[in-house]
């Protein structure tokens, strides 16, 4: 088998290492084969005819990636673009194949579940009562969303002149992040709409499981329910990463036109001007998404909407992914684990015990907050600063909101 | 293996055919073929290691980063590559003796941030300082542009525990200014894993400087710069950096980070200036002046930190924006006198002219540690006769200057074979009997640093692909 990707792209690579100690995978095992340098290495030897064994699949499916060393790489590498085209090849020609309840739960997953939200929702009311499970509440400590919220459905303006997209996971589990962004939104003079019908998964787990056949029919689904030209607002930063490569996943001119529109929520507010808010007094610690920070190359914008309402704490980590790399927490459940210990270390230092952690991802957060960590979304943090919160001036932001 | 295994516990070493090819090499050009790699956690780990991979007969390569660009960590065919990933503990900081113990895969910038709220950093500064390890940078001790007044490595390492080949375990040197006896310590800096294992490193740390300012020369003519150099260190300024950019690096660095260097300049010299503000201040003024009597047709002075942070990126990514240009390079690493600087690098222009190759030269000036590079594609026929011809000549000229092989990268395999153009045989073979002396039965790291045949019995070939 060989990989179908471009051999100018894997020669990119020098071997030069500068890209090794922003990678997660390497730092949590300390193995080349965990490593960007080894996996392009690996790539270029199944390129070059060897055979793919259990060992390159696994070197493969350990990378959460998070382009982490995309980012550091001065030679340019375009390791994500790699990496999807590599799991593409292994996806549609891998023998021997996984086994069947994994398949079988990806298939649920990806096909079924993920592309309805309506489905989505319904299965999030059969796990209100399980996550109280003993033995479940420590695999769905993330999940904390009320049932309340679930009832509720977000309200639209009418004539709206920017749309806020939202998604399948994140529309289910932390609709109340959703509501806060439309709070703020309208507080800032716009008119927020939704989403039309059809519209479910962005197609980012699909694309990086190497489901790229799932993804562009999903991408274009979600192109026919926001029509129009106004701004698309993002929360999710994987979502918003996603929506933004539409352009290149599709190559057709509207989908270049539709990704242009498309702004992560903090951008769109900095770019549009946000609401008056009040100083919190607060401390709040910033934790950058992989694909706000690495890829969608944004991750400053949190941090000047935030910055009048809060003292603000960066992570002296170098921005290294959490672990939570969408399905990665479900797939490789102990490097995910390493990789939040040392997140969980570097959120200490910064902040000390109990702090207050901003991600604007909500893999990231759930995965964060599974481990007990206070975590908000950017949108909320902001709402406690609007003044008229229910909470305001307790000392505790956003809380009644998020449990 | 199964030995390894008992000894290090699973996940402790590792021998997948896919896994071992990616220990076949460094960031350098050369290649071999490793039998095993371990990732032991502490000394004892090493010294079991070592141990086992004596019984069985089998060489021994420590790892750290793979950043090294000499082939120092490429292994000899079936050797046991012992990487220092996991050994990646900051063990204690004094923070009034300014000192720390280490481990050997702490990595170099890793080390200044841990010690940055206590207004500490671990001076040298290689521009791999991201991703290297103390340990690589002891074995080859690395430089940086920062290390013209503060010294290389050596002048930062205390004391060294480590586990020879025998599996023996010792401390070299100390923590008290004056040890008794050789400065094995200083012997063991430099010897590209030839001597043994460090497992822990106590190294100096140093205060960070009250004021610095850093300053961009531009010049119309290579001269000009050089000249620029000599004046200034003749007037007794001890910069704290001194780097040389010529015309095509400064446009490559340009085009990929833009950092804001003149496109159109023949040379540029970044210096940087640290001290007591008022002479921090005073300095400034008279490298400007001196720079401008000499022929600069610009002086900047970064205004802020940002500036200064973004000149100093320019000068870090010039190893990524070769990257860019062209998918092969070959870096030289020689230090000639100052004074002969210009005529080495006419020569090396020459040089490169000859053989039809593009050539850059991006160096630590203050030193006359040349670097110079050239830039190819692999793929080209016959390419790689030209580059090892031209590499020779540029060798052979430096040293006729007066040089010598490596400012800082090693020796490695790269350059093993031109250690004679520098050293005769009695040299060699002073320098075989004391690495013999650690290593008698030559397992440790063979091959590299002393050309084959200065000592009887040397193990191991060249591996695959070597060139040089
Ligand atoms: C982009 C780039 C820029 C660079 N810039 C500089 C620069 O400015 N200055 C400079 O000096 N170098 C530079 N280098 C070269 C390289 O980074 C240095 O040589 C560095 O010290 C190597 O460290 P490492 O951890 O990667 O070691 P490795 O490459 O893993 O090993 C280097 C040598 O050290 C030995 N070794 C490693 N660990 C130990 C140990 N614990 N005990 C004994 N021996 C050991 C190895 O056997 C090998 O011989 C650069 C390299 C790159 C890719
Ligand atoms: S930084 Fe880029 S060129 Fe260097 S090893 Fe990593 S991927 Fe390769
Ligand atoms: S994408 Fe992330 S995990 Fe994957 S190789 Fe790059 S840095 Fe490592």
């Amino acid at each position: 088998m060989t990989l179908p990707i471009d051999p100018v792209d894997l020669a990119r690579c020098v071997d030069c290492g500068l890209c090794l100690p922003h990678c997660p995978t390497f730092r949590a095992t300390g193995r080349e084969s965990a490593s960007p340098r080894g996996r392009i290495a690996a790539m270029r030897r199944v390129q070059a005819g060897e055979p793919v064994d259990e060992a390159f699949v696994s070197y493969m499916q350990e990378c959460v990636q998070c382009r982490g060393c995309e980012a550091a790489c001065p030679s340019g590498v375009p390791f994500g673009r790699l990496m999807e085209q590599t799991r593409q090849a292994l996806r549609s020609t891998r023998r021997p194949r996984p086994p069947l309840v994994r398949r079988t739960l990806e298939w649920l997953a990806y096909r079924v579940v993920l592309p309805r939200p309506g489905l989505l929702v319904a299965l999030s009311w059969v796990l209100i009562p399980l996550r109280r499970l003993p033995g479940l509440t420590g695999r769905t400590a993330g999940l904390r969303y009320r049932a309340e919220s679930l009832m509720e459905r977000l309200q639209a303006d009418d004539d709206p002149d920017v749309h806020l997209f939202t998604g399948c996971v994140m529309d289910a589990w932390q609709r109340d992040t959703h509501r806060a962004a439309l709070r703020i939104m309208r507080a800032s003079g716009a008119h927020p709409g939704l989403p039309g019908p059809g519209a479910g998964c962005c197609g980012a787990l699909q694309l990086h499981a190497g489901m790229d056949f799932d993804a562009r029919r999903l991408a274009r689904a979600v192109m026919r329910s926001l029509p129009g030209d106004d701004p698309i607002v993002v929360c999710s930063a994987g979502c918003g990463a996603m929506l933004k490569s539409y352009g290149e996943l599709l190559e057709t001119d509207a989908a270049h036109r539709f990704a242009a529109r498309v702004r992560s929520f903090a951008e769109w507010l900095e770019e549009h001007g946000g609401p008056p808010l009040r100083d919190t007094g607060r401390t709040v610690v910033v934790q950058d998404p992989c694909h706000l920070n690495h890829v969608q190359k944004v991750a400053g914008s949190v941090r000047r909407v935030l910055a009048p309402a809060y003292r603000l704490v960066d992570l002296d980590d170098d921005g290294l992914c959490c672990g939570a790399g969408g399905a990665y927490s479900l797939t490789q459940p102990e490097l995910a684990a390493a990789m939040r210990d040392r997140t969980l270390a570097a959120i200490r230092r910064a902040g000390g015990d109990g702090a207050v952690v901003a991600s604007a991802n909500p893999g990231c957060a759930m995965h964060l907050a599974a481990a007990g960590v206070d975590v908000r979304h950017p949108a909320e943090l902001l709402e406690a600063a609007l003044g008229a919160s229910p909470d305001a001036g307790d000392g505790d932001a956003g809380e009644s909101e998020h449990r | 293996m199964a030995d390894l295994a008992a000894a290090l516990g699973p996940g402790g070493a590792r021998e997948e055919p896919l896994e071992l090819a990616m220990y076949g090499k460094d960031a350098g050009v050369t290649r071999g073929r490793p039998g095993a790699v371990c990732f032991p956690r502490d000394a004892a780990g090493v010294a079991g290691a070592v141990r086992i991979a004596r019984r069985h007969g089998v060489p021994i390569v420590p790892r750290g980063s793979g950043t090294g660009l000499a082939g120092g960590a490429t292994p000899a065919d079936g050797a046991l590559v012992v990487s220092t990933t996991r050994l990646n503990r900051i063990l204690a900081v004094d923070e009034h003796e300014r000192t720390a113990w280490v481990e050997p895969g702490v990595l170099n910038l890793d080390l200044t941030r841990a010690v940055a709220h206590l207004g500490l950093h671990y001076a040298p500064d290689p521009s791999s300082q991201q991703a290297c390890s103390i340990g690589g940078n002891v074995a080859t001790n690395a430089g940086g542009p920062h290390c013209l007044a503060s010294g290389v490595t050596s002048a930062h390492v205390l004391a060294l525990d480590v586990v020879l080949p025998d599996g023996a375990e010792v401390r070299l040197g100390g923590l008290e200014p004056d040890t008794a006896g050789y400065d094995l310590r200083g012997c063991f800096v430099g010897s590209e894993g030839t001597m043994g294992i460090a497992t822990r490193v106590a190294v100096r740390l140093s205060p960070d400087p009250p004021a610095v300012s850093t300053l961009l020369l531009e010049f119309a003519s290579l001269d000009a710069a050089a000249a620029t150099v000599g004046a200034v260190i003749a007037e007794g300024i001890v910069p704290a950096a001194l780097e040389m950019m010529d015309a095509e690096i400064t446009r490559a660095v340009e085009d990929y980070v833009g950092a804001g260097f003149p496109r159109d300049a023949a040379a540029i010299l970044l210096v940087e200036l640290d001290g007591r503000p008022g002479s921090v201040a005073a300095d400034t003024a008279a490298v400007g002046e001196l720079g401008r009597a000499h022929g600069a047709r610009r002086v900047r002075v970064a205004a802020d930190e940002a500036e200064r942070a973004l000149l100093w990126k320019g000068r870090k990514s010039a190893f990524g924006a070769i990257a860019r240009i062209a998918p092969d390079y070959y870096l030289h690493d020689a230090v000639v006198p100052r004074t002969r600087l210009v005529d080495v690098l006419r020569t090396v222009y020459d040089v490169a002219d000859t053989h039809a190759l593009t050539m850059m030269n991006v160096f630590h000036a203050g030193d006359g540690n040349l670097h110079p590079l050239i830039v190819f594609d692999a793929s080209e026929p016959g390419i790689w006769d030209r580059v090892a011809s031209a590499g020779d000549a540029i060798l052979r000229a430096c040293i006729a200057a007066g040089g010598v092989l490596s400012g800082e990268h090693g020796i490695g395999l790269e350059k093993r074979d031109h250690m004679p153009l520098i050293f005769g045989p009695d040299d060699l073979a002073a320098q075989a009997g004391l690495r013999a002396a650690f290593d008698p039965d030559g397992r440790a790291n063979p091959g590299k640093v002393l050309p084959e045949g200065s000592r009887c019995g040397e193990i191991a070939g060249a591996p695959e692909g070597t060139w040089i």
